[in-house]
């Protein structure tokens, strides 16, 4: 039977097809073979470090030890994700993530912004160099460095407290101890950490704008503000979106060197983040299914939120794709 | 097709019975009685009276040792130590050094070195060492009898597994004798400053109301001083759980050997009951519960703290000991202090049975006999004192009581050229059969700022054997409810002392006890109590 469909005119056509469009993709590899062999490791590169561990997932069906291969631990099927379902301590670290997160998005997403048309806006070269080379400093500083700083400036004799009592209001409590107080903590020390670096790429869009746009502009009488509004934030349009579509999708992702360096007892319901619970169950308890079925399931939602924020961002974008 | 199918049928019988007689054969040696019976004889005259190294003349040995930690100094041959091991065994060690994750690649592989060590005796690779490691007993028969000699009985019985071999053998295991010898010190403390001693005159810290009073009167005196301090809370809950509770001798076990909580005993609340008042009072700086281990130990360097709970002194000696030769009239010392209301004694502990790392002599050594020779060589007196104290006669001499002193000139290098001692010498630094009992020998293996405390706690010495390894197994329903709970207490703690009032203190507790109950409290018990009688049997045996 599959002989004699192999033989009509219309498998035959469709073959001849096949054949042609692969000779031409030859020939067009082979025309570029310099581009290609730039490519290559690259491609290399992900088939090795992100393809291939990807098999690693099925731990999170399975209950793998450390003397066990991934092939021979014994199968699970969905128990790890029962656990998880069922775990407090997982939905409170998903929890807060979530509003460790939201505050650092609404808030180091627009703060880039601002901060880089301002930079943009300074006419004095020298004085824009300081501030563009002090904004980014705190980038180039590890959490660990960072979190010891904060550390020390949050606590009864620290910093902050001597600047209140200075100003006459009296303190002295120690900030990291406070829970409720965390969340604000971990966003307000990221954005300062990281928002002089957002302003790289929009800086960089910046300076390819065309300036007779705002000679033009200037010449109909727009103020500084308008000719900002109008000709500015429109140019940023496709970086502000690609930013966003990247930041939502890491929405799950907060940072884990900044929670284990801030976390204590105190604070830790409201610090647990679902990165440093992965951490603490996976690797010093050992409990390495469990933790890969936790990884597993923040990575698949992660992906739908990368997929849903793009086909929106499309939407704005005149059904542009900025991916 | 049909005759495909035929021949297929007939390959799969045929790789199906294969499999079958493999699993049978590997069965087979696996209930073996002497799983060493294999193994090349040994090419020497096997002695019970001698160390077979000394027997066994064979040149060019080379073994891979794998321990499962980053830190591990890997080289060999190169310092006066290593040199001389090498010299006597006629071996030449490949040191490999990883993580968990290479530790996995290993058994994944199917490859493993000749010795491995591990540092976790509660962990699947310990558990299931009956199928990768040979029995050291069995490879000492053939190989090195001298190792009954110098391997300790109560140790090796500790890690006899239920087929009733014994597979690895720990560093730093205590027995009940080395309890007992006064060679092994305590190394915790309730620690005051001299001069703030002096200052305040007679108090009494051994109540619960004296010492709240007794920190009243430090920050009189001292307000720029702290005036209770204890360790950080980075890995575990700082010396204010299982260290008061040794203070105070709160029991181990109930009386028919079943999980006791120590967290619960009334004597040890009524005493975290005194901190909150200490804390409320301003006593306690509210950075102590946030800071890192790191700035605990700058803290104790500087001597801002007037007293401190103090947990393992000894790794905090380099901090304690700076403090002291900068300020000699102010160095912390020992005194007694939070002593039980209920009148139980103190009960320090110190490492346990289990020890620190373990090493295991893998079923795929290439020269079992030189590896069982290496483990034999190490836990002997004369490799002990090589690895704690050099060459007799060059770096060390035996005094008439058997103690040991360095050499003038050994001790000059460890004063003056830090790096030489540790690079050339590598004095005290092979430990992965180290033991405490040998470093004893020698009062300079340990500062001098906590002699007195080592001193004030010796009385007080006493074994927790029965309630060491006692968690669910890692994995298990229970270890996760453990692990709720004890992240819990943490919490629940350090809010119990910064409670506002007596009131609040008492609703905290309540709290934390419904969480208990809402996670499985009873099993994790149960569970806790099964392997304490385990504990007691192995103990009686």
């Amino acid at each position: 039977m599959q002989a004699s469909a192999q033989d009509t005119p219309h498998a035959k056509h469709r073959k001849a097809g096949v054949v042609a469009r692969v000779r031409q993709w030859w020939s067009q590899f082979i025309y570029q073979w310099q581009l290609q062999a730039m490519i290559a490791p690259g491609i290399v590169f992900m088939i090795i470090f992100n393809f291939i561990p990807i098999y690693g997932l099925v731990l999170a069906f399975k209950n793998y030890t450390v003397v066990d291969t991934i092939s021979g631990a014994p199968w699970v099927g969905w128990e790890n994700f029962r656990i998880i379902l069922s775990d407090k301590y997982f939905w409170d670290s998903v929890w807060n993530t979530l509003g460790i997160s939201a505050i650092k998005l609404s808030l180091g997403f627009v703060l880039p912004i601002i901060l880089a048309v301002m930079i943009y806006e300074v006419p004095w070269g020298p004085f824009k160099r300081i501030v563009q080379t002090l904004t980014y400093l705190p980038h180039f500083f590890s959490w660990i460095i960072l979190g010891g700083m904060l550390i020390n400036w949050l606590s009864t004799n620290g910093l902050l407290n001597e600047i209140l009592n200075f100003v006459g209001v009296n303190a002295s409590s120690n900030y990291l101890l406070d829970a409720d107080k965390y969340w604000g903590i971990a966003a307000l020390s990221d954005v300062w950490k990281e928002a002089g670096w957002g302003t790289i790429l929009y800086l960089a869009v910046m300076a390819g704008i065309d300036p007779s746009l705002y000679e033009a502009a200037e010449m109909d009488g727009a103020s500084k503000i308008r000719r900002i509004w109008h000709i500015t934030i429109p140019e940023l349009g496709t970086m502000i979106t690609l930013n966003m579509v990247l930041s939502i999708s890491a929405l799950f992702g907060s940072n884990l060197d900044q929670t284990l360096i801030l976390m204590n007892t105190q604070n830790q319901p409201k610090s647990e983040v679902i990165n440093s619970y992965v951490y603490r169950i996976g690797l010093t308890q050992g409990d390495f299914s469990y933790a890969t079925a936790v990884g597993l399931g923040v990575s698949i939602v992660s992906v739908v939120l990368l997929v849903i924020t793009n086909v929106v961002s499309k939407k704005i974008n005149d059904n542009q794709s900025v991916l | 097709m049909r005759s495909i199918n035929k021949a297929g049928k007939v390959v799969a019988a045929a790789v199906s019975a294969v499999l079958s007689l493999t699993a049978l054969a590997a069965c087979g040696s696996g209930d073996a009685k002497d799983a060493t019976a294999s193994l090349p004889d040994p090419t020497y005259k096997v002695s019970a009276s001698t160390p077979a190294w000394k027997s066994d003349k064979s040149k060019d040995n080379t073994l891979t040792w794998y321990v499962n930690a980053d830190w591990w100094n890997k080289s060999f041959g190169k310092d006066l130590i290593t040199a001389q091991i090498k010299k006597d065994l006629n071996l030449d060690i490949t040191f490999v050094t990883g993580d968990d994750t290479k530790l996995n690649t290993y058994f994944a592989s199917g490859k493993l070195p000749d010795i491995i060590t591990t540092f976790d005796s509660t962990s699947k690779v310990a558990q299931t060492a009956n199928q990768w490691a040979l029995p050291l007993e069995q490879l000492a028969k053939k190989y090195d009898p001298y190792f009954s000699k110098v391997a300790k009985k109560e140790t090796l019985d500790w890690y006899r597994l239920k087929d009733g071999k014994v597979y690895g053998y720990p560093s730093y295991s205590n027995t009940s004798a080395d309890y007992k010898s006064g060679m092994i010190h305590p190394t915790s403390a309730f620690i005051v400053r001299k001069d703030v001693l002096s200052a305040i005159g007679k108090q009494d810290f051994t109540t619960p109301e004296g010492f709240v009073k007794g920190m009243q009167a430090i920050k009189e005196k001292f307000p720029n001083l702290t005036p209770f301090g204890f360790n950080d809370f980075t890995d575990n809950n700082s010396s204010l759980q299982s260290t008061v509770q040794d203070m105070l001798g709160v029991p181990i076990t109930t009386k028919s050997d079943g999980y006791y909580d120590r967290d619960l005993d009334a004597d040890y609340v009524k005493w975290l009951e005194a901190f909150r008042e200490v804390h409320a009072a301003g006593n306690v700086s509210d950075d102590s519960f946030a800071d890192d281990a790191d700035t605990f130990k700058e803290k104790v360097s500087t001597g801002q703290y007037g007293a401190i709970m103090m947990q393992n002194f000894v790794s905090t000696g380099t901090q304690l000991q700076t403090f002291a030769s900068k300020n000699p009239n102010s160095a912390y010392q020992a005194v007694d202090a939070i002593s039980s209301t209920e009148g139980r004694k103190p009960t320090l502990s110190q490492s346990g049975l289990s020890g620190w790392s373990i090493n295991y002599i893998t079923k795929q050594t290439k020269n079992p006999a030189k590896a069982i020779q290496a483990f034999e060589y190490l836990l002997s007196d004369y490799g002990q004192m090589l690895t704690n104290f050099g060459i007799e006669g060059q770096t060390y001499t035996k005094n008439s009581d058997g103690t040991v002193a360095w050499t003038e000139q050994a001790n000059q290098v460890r004063l003056n050229e830090t790096e030489k001692w540790q690079k050339e010498y590598r004095m005290g630094e092979f430990v992965l059969f180290g033991h405490d009992r040998y470093k004893a020998l020698n009062k300079a293996s340990y500062v001098d700022a906590i002699w007195q405390m080592q001193d004030w706690g010796q009385q007080y010495l006493t074994p927790q054997f029965k309630i060491e390894n006692i968690a669910p197994d890692t994995g298990s329903a229970e270890a996760r409810s453990l692990s709720a709970i004890q992240t819990n207490w943490s919490t629940t703690m350090v809010s119990m002392i910064r409670a506002g009032s007596q009131s609040d203190f008492d609703s905290i507790l309540k709290k934390y006890k419904q969480f208990q109950k809402d996670n499985n409290i009873e099993q994790v018990n149960s569970i806790r109590s099964q392997k304490i009688k385990a504990n007691v049997k192995k103990l009686a045996d």
